[in-house]
């Protein structure tokens, strides 16, 4: 079931600003599993599950439904496309690989009017001498196909390898799986607990500056992908290993775990005997950030789950420590204790 | 003609007061309702005939880029920091004007006889002094203190196809903002019509608007960077003076909300108005703000391309003006604007 959840979610294209099409999916996934759902005025999908309790806490999670992608800039003469990136995407990255404007796939490639350019520009990829083939004609035949502002991703699919999940967008359709799956089995509890589909994190969470505005949560716990410590010659003062379970976040660049967040998290898991690991992340942010500073602030944390070639097509993460971090997010929220 | 009375006011970042006056008297008697907030944005209200709780917010900047006085050397000459983006490369020889009282001076830099190698690097900051012509620390400090607005002596000039002057980013938006205003039909829903401070620094002023007023959606009218110079590959210009104003899908920190992009396209279709795609990503603007303030509101972006933005003399053209405004009144009067939010 969770497997089938995350390939059918990283399947679908939905970058920054334009989550519409992952949104749906997500609300047919949770059909019958919830009381209700919204969207706000700038785009995130709100759903909610009200607590038994006579006065319920009201208890936040965030996926981010967004995912890094392109951005159509120019069409050239000959229907060669010209693109920006949407997020954090490496140029290096997609060399070679194959991106998707709406059904049509493209080559991304790099100019080079002689050898010498060629290497010069390999050693120093930029957006200013790559260039995505999708096979057109002319300029007419690629406008007919796509339009300058039209959003893309990556073409990539989703393998199981051992116990390893890889495709495109585990950031952070991972969260999404994630929430969804804790609403799929969560019983009458105390607490009402929120799950926000939240929209263009990879901009500069822009969705969770706002999204908990109306709502008020007692605290917000992000859920979302972080770095890895476990391949060769990579991230030595950090120690992030996937399969050894969720991170618990204390600190990124962009916020500091709220303390509280942080022991609910930690006693629930060695209550439960779940696998955990604590994280601190020399580099990066979540939309924890953005929930601590909406209106008077709110109590603010991060779960992640361990990612190798995090923002490439092909991300990798532990099917245990997802199932893990389901685990771990389904005992939270049913407490009522803190 | 309101467009060169706009930009020859000086009003960098912080210092939007003489802006503000002069756009408050202007457009006395065409809103319904004026207000000005505590961090010195002023907003225009057209009131609708069936709000319904229905408004938009249309914004502009009044802020430009400009320069700060940080000491004194000597022999009275000043130095300075950049407010806002400033490239230092297109300021020797400039002239200037510094403080309350407008005292003339010139950017000085190092003569091309002098240079050698650093002919090629940009002029640093801490070698930039702005010359008044006191001769000495103690004359120029009775004149001039720390913290002294300098501004671009640029008087605003009518070529024949382009306007050459400063601070079109965004007294054009300011001045096309007045022209809506002034020319709308009524409508149904309220239109907020904000003047907004500080956008240059880091998109400061604008989320102060939201604390009074929560608008269904918001257009921002800016002024944008053309590119279309020989030294940048075609490929890579952003906008191309005359062929209309230049519409945002993305900018630094913001993918413009997708639905009010489809309605700007489909009015300037539908009014046949020429219009373009921004090349390029780059740069934020107060949507980038709005979509993060209180619960969020939405945006759509339309530009006025400009060469030379930034700098103390900018060209931007005529009918990319004009066109710009035509759109900008098309859009404030249609109620699909508004309605989009809801499906």
């Amino acid at each position: 079931m969770l497997k089938e959840t995350l390939q059918r979610l990283t399947a679908i294209s939905a970058p920054s600003g334009r989550e519409k099409p992952v949104q749906q999916a997500i609300l047919q996934e949770l059909e019958g599993v919830i009381d209700g759902h919204r969207l706000d005025p700038v785009g995130n999908l709100v759903v909610w599950k009200e607590g038994k309790g006579t006065h319920p806490k009201k208890i936040l999670l965030d996926g981010h439904s967004d995912e890094i992608g392109l951005v159509i800039t120019r069409i050239d003469e000959k229907g060669f496309l010209r693109v920006d990136p949407v997020g954090g995407v490496n140029p290096l990255t997609l060399l070679g690989t194959m991106v998707r404007f709406g059904d049509y796939p493209g080559v991304v490639a790099f100019e080079g009017e002689t050898s010498e350019e060629l290497s010069k520009n390999f050693k120093h990829p930029s957006y200013d001498i790559l260039f995505v083939d999708i096979g057109a004609t002319s300029k007419e035949d690629a406008e007919n196909k796509v339009q300058v502002g039209q959003f893309g991703t990556y073409v990539s699919s989703f393998w199981e390898m051992g116990p390893m999940w890889v495709s495109k967008s585990q950031d952070d359709r991972v969260a999404c799986a994630i929430i969804i799956e804790v609403f799929r089995g969560l019983k009458a509890c105390e607490n009402t607990v929120y799950g926000v589909f939240s929209v263009q994190e990879e901009v500069g969470l822009v969705g969770s500056s706002v999204a908990a505005f109306d709502i008020h949560p007692d605290i917000a716990i992000a859920i979302d992908v972080t770095a890895n410590s476990d391949t060769p010659k990579t991230f030595k003062r950090m120690d992030l290993q996937l399969g050894k379970g969720p991170t618990i976040k204390i600190k990124d660049r962009a916020s500091i775990s709220d303390a509280k967040i942080v022991d609910l998290l930690e006693s629930t898991a060695k209550q439960n005997q779940i696998p955990f690991q604590f994280e601190v992340l020399l580099f990066g942010g979540t939309n924890a950030a953005g929930y601590q500073v909406t209106g008077p602030g709110i109590p603010s944390g991060t779960l992640s789950i361990p990612c190798r070639y995090v923002h490439s097509p092909h991300e990798m993460v532990h099917q245990s420590d997802v199932e893990n971090a389901i685990r771990l997010l389904s005992k939270v929220v049913a407490r009522s204790d803190w | 003609m309101d467009l060169q009375a706009l930009c020859e006011i000086n009003g960098a970042s912080g210092n939007e007061e003489k802006v503000r006056e002069w756009i408050q008297n202007r457009v006395q008697g065409m809103a319904d309702h004026l207000t000005q907030d505590p961090v010195g944005n002023l907003v225009a209200t057209k009131r609708g005939k069936n709000p319904a709780g229905k408004s938009l917010l249309v914004m502009a900047h009044m802020d430009e880029v400009g320069l700060m006085v940080t000491g004194y050397e000597e022999d009275g000459r000043l130095s300075v920091m950049p407010v806002g983006g400033v490239d230092p490369r297109v300021l020797p020889g400039k002239k200037v004007v510094v403080g309350k009282d407008a005292l003339p001076g010139v950017i000085g830099y190092k003569a091309i006889h002098l240079q050698r190698e650093d002919f090629s690097t940009p002029p640093k900051w801490e070698n930039i002094r702005v010359e008044m012509g006191f001769g000495k620390k103690e004359d120029c400090k009775k004149k001039v203190k720390i913290g002294d607005y300098v501004h671009f002596y640029s008087p605003f000039e009518e070529l024949p196809r382009r306007f050459l002057g400063k601070a079109f980013d965004d007294r054009g938006g300011c001045a096309l903002l007045i022209h809506a205003l002034e020319k709308m039909s009524p409508v149904d829903y309220d239109v907020h019509f904000a003047f907004v401070v500080q956008e240059e620094i880091g998109l400061r002023g604008s989320g102060a608007v939201l604390k009074q007023f929560r608008p269904t959606c918001a257009l921002i009218v800016e002024g944008t960077t053309a590119g279309d110079n020989p030294e940048l590959e075609k490929a890579r210009w952003s906008t191309i003076l005359d062929q209309g104003p230049a519409i945002s899908y993305l900018q630094g920190g913001y993918a413009l909300d997708t639905r009010l992009l489809d309605v700007i396209l489909g009015t300037a279709r539908e009014h046949a108005i020429p219009f373009q795609m921004k090349g390029r990503t780059v740069g934020g603007t107060d949507a980038s703000r709005l979509a993060r303030t209180y619960s969020g509101i939405p945006g759509g972006g339309i530009n006025i391309p400009s060469r030379y933005i930034h700098s103390p003399a900018s060209v931007i053209s005529k009918k990319d003006y004009e066109n710009t405004g035509k759109l900008l009144l098309a859009l404030v009067q249609n109620k699909k604007y508004l309605d989009v939010m809801e499906g």
